[in-house]
């Protein structure tokens, strides 16, 4: 569906993306992990087309993603960015009704219907800035379901929620991928959440280290490299795992 | 929404109505001499047609500039165009210019207002679109410059000249006439239809360029076309009528109380307001104190910014509980 084959990107003559090849499959779970600064946003970023590589080729569907109209294009894919403005002065239903720009004619989903999939069916007049932070992203992410693209790319969408949050974000985007068939693709830096995806790409300095399934790829060694750390990684019977580190000493050698 | 909506238009003709009947003289459209006519045709209604134009065009380029700028603050003056069109205007009524004849000061001013755009988006301008913060930076700069050589300009000039161009900088209807409205019209609607027909891409404007990016639209076109919509409408209010403040401001944040933020709704309801605050304000002012005139852009703030801070108490626009 979505192929970037030998990417290279840089940023004002800094390179940031390097020889970078990645594709995305119908209905594929697929985390982008790697340290702050290596490069997943500016990946996401080309891959929506919002960036030009600099050497390369992006396709969409086989065709070169730049060759689409906007609107086409966005009728294929969307992209939700890492950081959302508090100060929109729109309405959830405003707000999830954009979704529907791309179209004439509107896809089956309704806006209501999108409303109610994130969980927000009694906020809908609700102002954005009354939201709280995983209300808010719940509301775009509402918009872009509504958007009906069958690759979503979120950007840190975990970012900046509680832990239960957390969880119930990944729930309903696991759910929306076998209910929609869609293919997500989604950057994040917490290697908590990295087991529940098909498969992970893991980026430092711009290249992909490695890629697979994360039970098979994230191992102590590649944290090690991939975000310079030394993590233990606690395989459990009950088939989860848990990363621990040590204790660390203060300043007066105290535990 | 529909009703208020209703309402408001219907308000807004009510008070266009009135204001032809209103002044020195009470005119009765149904019972009129030739007197009555001569100034209810000749004066009265270019004047108010005039007032509902400019006051339209200032909130709808205000609702489009506080849209793709993200700012609050923004009003169609913030680029400077206004200092740019005041500036040469000034020049033409301190020189006591008459180049263009009756249209010489509309005329110094459009020029004034068109460079002065021209200069702030070559200023906004890089790496391939226009980038709010430059352009928001640029136009302040530029208004300062412009201010700046105006007030030196006014120092140095004769009572007169100076007491008109006054008049002039704070909105002066006075020079109302049939022969203005028709190019002020066409620029204005021109300017409308721009706006209306990118209402949905400044909607996406307003969630940051990525997101309007990934909902089909190319921002930095986007904001071009949007720029020039507001560029025209502004250049061709300040050039008929001087600097009328205010409206380009606030009005857009009451119409944002009322009806929501979504610009499809919010342009063609600024346009409404606009026009009738202005018409309203442009009424008192001519006969308030008849025969002396007070500039519009004084009235319309002594109207507005009370009904405004009555709103901003009483709605909480953005959830800030």
């Amino acid at each position: 569906m979505l192929d970037l084959s030998n990417v290279s990107f840089s940023y004002n003559g800094d390179p940031a993306i390097d020889n970078l090849c990645l594709s995305v499959e119908s209905g594929e779970f697929i985390g982008l992990i790697g340290a702050n600064g290596s490069g997943k946003s500016t990946i996401l970023k080309l891959a929506a087309g919002t960036l030009r590589p600099g050497a390369g080729e992006i396709t969409l569907w086989g065709k070169a993603i730049h060759h689409y109209r906007d609107r086409d294009r966005a009728k294929l894919v969307s992209y939700l960015p890492q950081m959302l403005d508090v100060h929109v002065p729109f309405r959830v239903n405003e707000l999830v009704r954009m979704g529907l720009y791309p179209y004439d004619i509107p896809p089956d989903l309704t806006p209501d219907e999108a409303v109610a999939t994130v969980g927000l069916a009694d906020k809908g007049d609700s102002l954005i800035g009354e939201l709280s932070g995983g209300e808010r992203r719940r509301a775009f992410l509402a918009m872009t379901l509504l958007q009906g693209a069958g690759i979503l790319l979120l950007d840190e969408p975990l970012a900046n929620l509680d832990i239960r949050f957390q969880i119930e974000l990944m729930r309903l985007l696991k759910d929306l991928r076998h209910q929609k068939h869609i293919s997500i693709v989604m950057a994040l830096h917490d290697i908590n959440l990295a087991f529940q995806f098909d498969k992970v790409y893991v980026v430092k300095e711009g290249r992909i280290i490695t890629e697979g399934r994360p039970l098979e790829t994230i191992t102590r060694d590649l944290l090690r490299e991939a975000f310079d750390v030394d993590v233990m990684i606690y395989h459990h019977e009950n088939g989860t795992v848990s990363f621990g580190f040590e204790r660390m000493e203060d300043k007066n050698g105290l535990r | 929404m529909k009703k208020q909506t209703l309402w408001m238009i219907i308000g807004s003709v009510c008070l266009a109505v009135l204001s032809l009947c209103v002044g020195p003289k009470w005119i009765n459209p149904l019972q009129m001499d030739e007197v009555s006519r001569q100034i209810l045709l000749s004066i009265r209604l270019p004047r108010v047609i005039l007032s509902l134009l400019m006051g339209g065009a200032l909130g709808a380029s205000g609702a489009v500039l506080q849209g793709i700028l993200r700012n609050p603050l923004a009003d169609p003056y913030i680029l400077g165009i206004s200092s740019g069109a005041a500036l040469l205007a000034a020049l033409g009524l301190l020189l006591g210019s008459t180049a263009f004849g009756f249209f010489t000061i509309p005329v110094f001013a459009f020029v004034g207002a068109v460079l002065t755009g021209i200069a702030v988006g070559a200023m906004g301008y890089r790496r391939g679109g226009l980038w709010p913060e430059r352009l928001l930076l640029a136009g302040v700069g530029v208004g300062f410059l412009f201010s700046s050589l105006l007030m030196l300009m006014m120092s140095l000039s004769s009572d007169e000249g100076m007491r008109r161009a006054i008049l002039w900088i704070f909105g002066d209807l006075a020079m109302a006439d049939w022969s203005l409205i028709p190019y002020g019209f066409v620029l204005i609607l021109i300017g409308l239809i721009l706006s209306l027909w990118r209402a949905k891409g400044l909607n996406a404007l307003m969630l940051g360029d990525d997101i309007a990016h990934s909902l089909g639209f190319n921002p930095g076109r986007e904001r071009w076309i949007l720029f020039l919509a507001v560029g025209l409408m502004t250049a061709a209010s300040v050039s008929m009528g001087g600097v009328v403040g205010f409206i380009g401001l606030l009005v857009p944040h009451i119409i944002r109380f009322v009806v929501g933020s979504d610009n499809r709704v919010l342009i063609p309801l600024s346009v409404v307001a606009g026009g009738a605050l202005l018409c309203t304000a442009d009424t008192i002012g001519r006969t308030a104190v008849a025969p002396m005139e007070l500039p519009s852009g004084i009235i319309t703030a002594v109207l507005g910014a009370p009904y405004f801070l009555y709103l901003l108490k009483q709605k909480d626009i953005l959830g800030e509980s």
